[in-house]
């Protein structure tokens, strides 16, 4: 269920600033309560994908130590993606929620 | 003596193979990942830390092919466009061809002239039909590529039959142009069967 949303979070974690892999995998995990634990390869190849939507920015920096880290950032159209995006999984959430909770009306 | 991530690195290279600009850019960034993952490890320096970093990074060979049907999903949706743009010049050429012909007097074959319109309507047919409904998938576009070089095969063999008239300019130009493009094509669409089937034997073998 998680990889189905996969983007959109990965949308998310990036909303706050310019982050690279292992950050961006660190948000997911503080920011869920780590209830996200999923294989932290896995991001990458979402990175990647959403960088050829054109939805994502990269380019590779050094740190001070000398590692190199390539850093993702949102473009203008990952921005307008991700509000999109968040929309929809609003209206998603309340109905699911408004099912589960034994059929009180929608919306609350 | 190689450490746990070194050797993770290099599996993932390996499976990664068949896209080295693609393993190139993965390894790098996955390297970065877990060794800073690693030093973050509380019993860092030491083996178990990178064993915990590469087990908490996910198995190679999952993450190349995930990487592998990104990859063959855009070479796809690429390919549709160059296939589109190969249509378009091969209709160009043989309008060309046939306004030639029709000066010089077609007398020679009836069925290459055939050949040529329905084998490109076929393609046109199939790529319409291809892009709308199975655009992520190989079949059609292999279908479409190999009607259109049904097509330009009949049309050159039509205007082969009239080497004793010099062709203009104009239409030897735009019969190269569809060659090399369709020539193109028609290896690129060998090429990505090629890949599919790698693809599919990583996911097989998560």
């Amino acid at each position: 269920m998680l990889k189905g949303h996969l983007d959109a979070i990965v949308l998310a974690a990036l909303e706050t600033g310019p982050a690279h892999g292992y950050a961006i995998i660190e948000t997911i995990k503080s920011r869920s309560g780590a209830t996200f634990d999923l294989p932290e390869g896995t991001v990458y190849p979402a990175l990647h994908r959403l960088e050829q939507a054109g939805l994502l920015a990269s380019s590779w920096t050094t740190t001070p130590s000398g590692r190199k880290r390539r850093v993702y950032s949102l473009t203008r159209r990952g921005a307008g993606t991700l509000a999109e995006q968040r929309k929809d999984w609003g209206r998603f959430s309340r109905a699911v929620d408004a099912l589960l909770s034994g059929g009180r009306a929608w919306p609350a | 003596m190689a450490g746990v991530i070194d050797d993770y690195l290099a599996g993932l290279a390996r499976d990664l193979a068949f896209d080295p600009e693609l393993a190139r850019r993965m390894v790098g960034e996955a390297q970065s990942h877990l060794r800073e993952a690693a030093e973050a490890d509380p019993e860092w320096p030491s083996a178990d830390a990178e064993r915990r970093a590469v087990e908490r990074f996910g198995l190679a060979r999952e993450i190349a092919a995930q990487c592998a049907v990104d990859a063959v999903d855009r070479q796809i949706r690429r390919s549709w466009v160059a296939l589109l743009a190969t249509v378009a010049m091969t209709f160009v050429a043989m309008r060309l061809r046939v306004i030639w012909l029709g000066e010089v007097g077609d007398t020679v074959s009836l069925i290459a002239p055939l050949i040529d319109r329905y084998t490109f309507i076929a393609a046109l047919g199939v790529a319409a039909v291809g892009w709308s409904v199975f655009r992520y998938s190989l079949l059609p576009l292999a279908v479409a590529v190999a009607a259109l070089v049904a097509s330009i095969a009949a049309g050159i063999c039509r205007a082969g039959l009239f080497l004793g008239a010099a062709a203009p300019l104009h239409v030897l130009l735009a019969a190269a142009v569809e060659i090399a493009l369709v020539g193109l094509l028609a290896f690129h669409v060998v090429g990505l069967g090629r890949r599919l089937r790698r693809t599919a034997l990583l996911r097989r073998a998560v």
